[in-house]
């Protein structure tokens, strides 16, 4: 167990590489850079100032270099400035952090535990009435654009009741109800749509575990159904739901993006897409290294559960 | 009663009703202190607080509280006509030496916000770093508006309450660029950098806090030099990018004040019909729609085809059409009777676009004809245009327009970070493009947009005779001259046809019934000082 | 369902026994499987609206009328008109040309290169599927619509640059399903008795267990339709998506439609439903795909 996980310790690293080089290269691609934004936010270009701020930015040595750099102050701890606040980027993004995450794990939560059950009920009353409706419910939730259920939220919610949830952030030391109705809608536009997958799978898991050989005899053996189904199917049927739940939570990332722009929370993925579009490189490298982590490390825990639970795949097999 | 005596009692029950309602001047109420304020901002500032190196609204409007200028436009007004200055950091003012000489007697005992002394060596200092004098002691990352100050030769500090500026030659119109939002005074002990983080000035209101992305916290400044104000205890500005929650939160009312430019007029009746007690005023915001032809390369080299382009577009179509009657038509001034320099009706009706649209279009295609243009030998360019809706809209709009004389224009969108740097490099053929002017002041206009080698004459346009008289307007001391100087002038950029300007934008600004001494100006940038505002509820 | 001998299980699709006709397939299909066949039909549906909607049309989309300006639905204009007084049944229809193309072409690159991947990787197995993943990982490890934004950014605005934009990270999930399909197939007896046979492993893996993956592949490129014509939405909601002139539905959804919706909900009502119900069909089609092509062939 203890090499298997330096191994995998030991890749992620080595994957870590690999993703920091290619979003260093991607952002690169991107024609224009932070001294276009500036004189844009000037109006003009000046290609002598030009100079002079990309000499102040260190935008004027050789990329390899930049990247050196970069690699050197993450190794120190160091995350570097951004570019557009001129302040170190740490002290903007941290108190990004339990925004989204506080975001990501009730999202997930009411994934969890809206899909999970309506998997189970669907799965044993497969083909009847209570199934499609269930199905069609959750692949509503699915197919809508996550931007649009917001919107629609928002733009309904100040045309019947005058009223939407706080645009500013509300610290749950602040007013505790208040930042949990912040966070309820978001939360639950965001859970409904993730929850769809895991019904989903769920279902279809737990469909073909039911299936199976020894289930049929277990049955045949007379034991009752439902014990059939709480004890050997869900066992089995847990394992793709878990490697789900592990790949939803970086799906997870990408509905925050739109969410937390419709619903104006001050998280990561809002952030992010504004650093994009402002060249912001130290912020755009940092986080996204920052989110290739956590998924590396839900993978990781994902992939070992998987091995664990499943004995026919097992990892370096 | 007897008829006649019910008579009477009319108009007297008519003015009692009237002065029951309190429809007095809004000056006749009496200012309540304290309270809150929660003011819209569509994007974060950038950089900061810096307003001498950027040249945007999102910096400008949200610093105004922060700091002081010389003079400044009567917030309280919303006209910005020269009669209209009044002084902030200076209490007296005059032009000396047949306006070569202009001297400021400043005000005592105003304290920066970190307690130091105001004096005049930070406007020298401010002013030197602005027009990158050689005594300058200290330099700006980026300075946008050094041609404002390109006429002035020397600042003096003799004393510390008196500054001179002394012009290489008259230019009256220098006092309207010190009065705009754009030129505030920054302290001569801080570093210009700071500014990008944060704000050291003398204005009304303190900088308490700056939430990234989030908001910016103001509190009242104890200190500020005019007793009595700022009424409000403080400010805070929200920053809310998404267009449909900003204006959910304006409606529902955890927005108390919308943002300059931001409101149209579909969207101001929309939200008339929801909450009807809100205050909308209609303003003009000197931000105008054009278009701009690289003038030194092909097809649009040629006079004749840009021309045609100018009266191939409608300009009243435009203006219903994308902006629902939002808008005002003019020539490279604001028109009356939101701008002071602009021309009448009259004037306008004679200029391409503003004719009969079937005339309009028919001469466009004469024109073309003559470059050898026409329906079977079309020209096809490359319409470039800022990735953002409002851009689009119009630039949608013109590209139709163009296809019915001949000029079929693909839309190619550019994103912010490389437009600038695309059409100062001239690396277009023709685009759509907004400008704003930070004030309404011909030489601000004329140098910035105009004037051959600037940096921001997009069309890289440059004619001897159009120079000549812009200098000679910048100097001519007569308004009344310099009216009929700048009509000559507007009517003949309106030929060449370089940068046709297709309407001026008007904002419906928006603000709750209970936000009193808030009055928007015919212009953005210049307004926002947030002193004279305060709360009735 | 095939018949199988004791203790082999033989997947119907190897033995090749007489196969009944199409239009019985899709007649058994649509009885046992009515919410897919709504599916199928949904999908019918869009595709056709996107190859004619030239002559669905009732307006050109992307003509402005200023005296139309945010019509309600009515005779005129069927589903209402924007600010700038554009048709939006038009644009809608349009629509689904910009949708279908972008969706299909990147879920159809992204899962046919993923999943070779995946099928390659998961057999061979060892070090070179380790490499493999690594590198699947790191395309991965960045959420679908922040890959996509970034890519988006690099590349420019553009239908070709979006459609690839969008493929890149939909390949390491191909790969990943196919992969997992391959490895649970690869320990089934059958594969353990061709190889124990003597068969070629190129051999194996063409004929035994690709057509196996087929299932799982159908159903994956489903699922990443839905995907794909969402984080296209997404995108161009963000301005970073297809370009003016095509209309596209996400786009459609962002600023003026939000500006505007109390007055005129129907810009944010239609764009928004052609979306749900375009991925509603793929994914109600891929959910009784899967069903059908027999659940135990299905990967996690």
């Amino acid at each position: 167990m203890k090499t298997y996980i330096a191994q995998r310790l030991g890749i992620g690293l080595l994957t870590l590489l690999g993703m920091s080089i290619v979003i260093f290269g991607m952002l690169r691609l991107a024609p224009g850079d932070i001294v276009d934004i500036l004189f844009s936010t000037g109006g003009y270009v000046n290609p002598v100032e030009r100079v002079a701020i990309e000499k102040e930015l260190g935008l004027d040595r050789p990329v390899w270099v930049q990247y050196l750099e970069w690699m050197r102050q993450i190794l120190t701890g160091d995350l570097g400035k951004s570019y557009r606040y001129d302040l170190p980027a740490w002290e903007i993004i941290r108190p990004l952090i339990p925004v989204t995450l506080e975001l990501a794990v009730l999202s997930l939560i009411v994934s969890v535990a809206l899909g999970v059950p309506l998997g189970v009920i669907s799965a044993v009353r497969q083909d009847t009435p209570l199934d499609y409706a269930l199905r069609v419910f959750s692949l509503a939730g699915l197919s809508m654009p996550s931007f649009w259920l917001g919107m629609v939220i928002i733009l309904g919610l100040v045309a019947w009741i005058g009223w939407i949830p706080p645009v500013t952030y509300v610290s749950p030391s602040e007013n505790f109800w208040l930042h949990a109705v912040q966070f309820a809608l978001p939360s639950l536009a965001v859970g409904y749509r993730s929850s769809a997958l895991i019904m989903r799978i769920t279902r279809s898991s737990l469909l073909e575990v039911m299936r199976e050989d020894y289930i049929r005899t277990a049955r045949a053996k007379g034991q009752s159904g439902s014990v059939v189904i709480w004890r050997h199917a869900l066992q089995n049927a847990i394992l793709p739901v878990v490697t789900v739940i592990g790949i939803e939570f970086a799906f997870l990332i990408g509905g925050l993006v739109v969410t937390e722009t419709v619903f104006n929370l001050p998280g990561l993925a809002r952030f992010l897409v504004e650093a994009i579009l402002w060249r912001d490189y130290p912020i755009v490298q940092n986080l996204v290294m920052f989110i290739a982590i956590v998924v590396i490390v839900s993978n990781l825990v994902v992939d070992m559960l998987y091995g664990f639970l499943d004995p026919r795949v097992r990892y370096g097999h | 009663m007897t008829r006649s005596r019910c008579m009477l009692l009319v108009p007297v029950l008519a003015l009692a009703i009237l002065v029951g309602l309190g429809v007095t001047p809004a000056a006749a109420q009496t200012p309540k202190s304290g309270g809150h304020l929660n003011i819209m901002l569509r994007e974060d500032l950038s950089p900061g607080f810096a307003v001498h190196e950027s040249s945007t609204i999102s910096t400008s409007f949200p610093s105004m509280p922060c700091f002081n200028n010389l003079v400044v436009f009567d917030q309280l007004k919303r006209a910005e006509t020269p009669e209209n200055i009044v002084g902030e950091l200076a209490e007296k003012w005059s032009w000396q030496d047949n306006y070569r000489n202009l001297v400021f007697f400043l005000r005592k005992n105003v304290k920066w916000h970190d307690g130091q002394a105001f004096t005049s060596k930070d406007v020298k200092f401010t002013f030197d770093m602005l027009r990158e004098a050689p005594e300058a002691t200290a330099k700006l990352r980026i300075n946008p508006r050094k041609d404002w100050y390109a006429n002035i030769e020397a600042v003096e500090a003799a004393d510390p309450s008196t500054v001179v500026f002394r012009l290489k030659r008259p230019q009256p119109g220098l006092l309207n660029m010190l009065a705009s939002g754009y030129t505030p005074i920054y302290a001569a002990h801080v570093n210009p950098a700071t500014y990008r983080t944060a704000c050291i000035g003398t204005g009304p209101f303190k900088v308490k806090e700056w939430r990234k992305g989030e908001f910016v916290d103001y509190v009242k400044n104890p200190d500020y030099f005019m007793k009595g104000r700022p009424y409000l205890d403080s400010l805070r500005y929200v920053i809310i990018k998404e267009r449909g929650t900003r204006v959910a939160a304006l409606q529902s009312g955890q927005l108390d004040v919308s943002f300059p430019g931001e409101t149209t007029k579909t969207a101001a009746e929309q939200l008339k019909k929801a909450v009807p007690q809100l205050v909308i005023t209609p303003v003009a915001q000197a931000v105008s729609d054009n278009i701009i032809m690289n003038t030194k390369k092909a097809p649009f080299d040629n006079p004749k085809v840009r021309q045609a382009v100018s009266y191939a577009i409608d300009r009243r179509g435009l203006i219903q059409a994308v902006h629902q009657g939002g808008a005002v038509p003019g020539a490279s001034m604001q028109p009356k009777p939101y701008g002071v320099w602009g021309l009448l009706e009259k004037d306008l009706a004679v200029l391409p676009g503003y004719g009969k649209p079937a005339d309009m279009k028919a001469r466009a295609r004469k024109l073309l004809g003559e470059a050898g243009i026409s329906a079977q030998n079309p020209l096809r360019v490359e319409m470039a245009t800022r990735a953002i809706a409002i851009y689009v809209d119009m630039a949608s709009f013109v590209i139709n327009e163009l296809k019915q004389v001949g000029i079929e224009a693909s839309l190619k969108q550019v994103e912010t970070a490389q437009w600038h740097a695309m059409a100062t490099r001239g690396d277009y053929q023709i685009g759509a493009n907004l400008t704003g002017l930070g004030v309404d002041e011909p030489d601000a206009n004329y140098y910035e947009n105009y004037a051959c080698g600037s940096p921001r004459n997009y069309s890289q346009y440059c004619s001897e005779l159009v120079m000549k008289m812009i200098d000679q307007q910048s100097q001519e001391l007569n308004p009344q001259k310099r009216l009929q100087m700048l009509a000559t002038l507007q009517r003949q950029i309106e030929e060449e046809a370089a940068r046709p300007i297709l309407d001026w934008k008007l904002d419906y600004f928006t603000f709750w019934p209970y936000v009193k001494g808030l009055v928007p100006h015919d212009n953005i940038y210049n307004f926002g000082r947030m002193a004279d505002v305060w709360r009735d509820k | 369902m095939a018949t199988r001998p004791l203790g082999v299980e033989v997947p119907q699709v190897s033995v090749g026994l007489r196969r009944p006709g199409a239009w019985t397939v899709l007649g058994r299909f649509c009885r046992k499987k009515p919410l897919g066949a709504i599916g199928g039909f949904l999908m019918v549906i869009i595709l056709l609206t996107a190859l004619f909607a030239d002559q669905l049309q009732t307006h050109d989309p992307i003509a402005t009328d200023a005296g139309q300006s945010l019509a309600r639905p009515g005779a005129d204009h069927w589903l209402g008109s924007d600010h700038l007084g554009r048709d939006i049944y038009s644009r809608v229809v349009h629509g689904a040309r910009v949708s279908l193309i972008v969706g299909l072409a990147s879920t159809l690159m992204g899962s046919v290169l993923g999943g070779f991947i995946g099928l390659l990787s998961g057999y061979i197995g060892g070090n070179t599927d380790l490499l493999t993943q690594r590198v699947m990982d790191i395309l991965q490890g960045l959420p679908l619509l922040v890959l996509a934004l970034v890519m988006s950014a690099a590349l420019g605005p553009s239908i070709p640059n979006v459609v690839l934009a969008i493929s890149i990270p939909i390949i390491p999930r191909a790969a990943r399903v196919i992969r997992a399909s391959v490895l649970s197939i690869r320990e089934m007896q059958y594969v353990e008795a061709a190889r124990a046979v003597g068969l070629r492993h190129l051999r194996i893996a063409f004929r035994h267990i690709l057509p196996n993956t087929i299932g799982p592949f159908i159903v994956l490129c489903t699922a990443q339709l839905g995907s794909a014509i969402l984080v296209e939405a997404a995108l161009s909601f963000l301005g970073l998506g297809v370009p003016e002139p095509y209309p596209s539905w996400g786009r459609m959804l962002s600023v003026s439609a939000a500006e505007y919706a109390q007055k005129a909900p129907w810009l944010v009502l239609f764009p928004g439903l052609a979306i749900s119900l375009a991925v509603f069909g793929s994914n109600l089609l891929g959910d009784a795909l899967r069903d059908t092509l027999d659940p135990r062939l299905r990967g996690a």
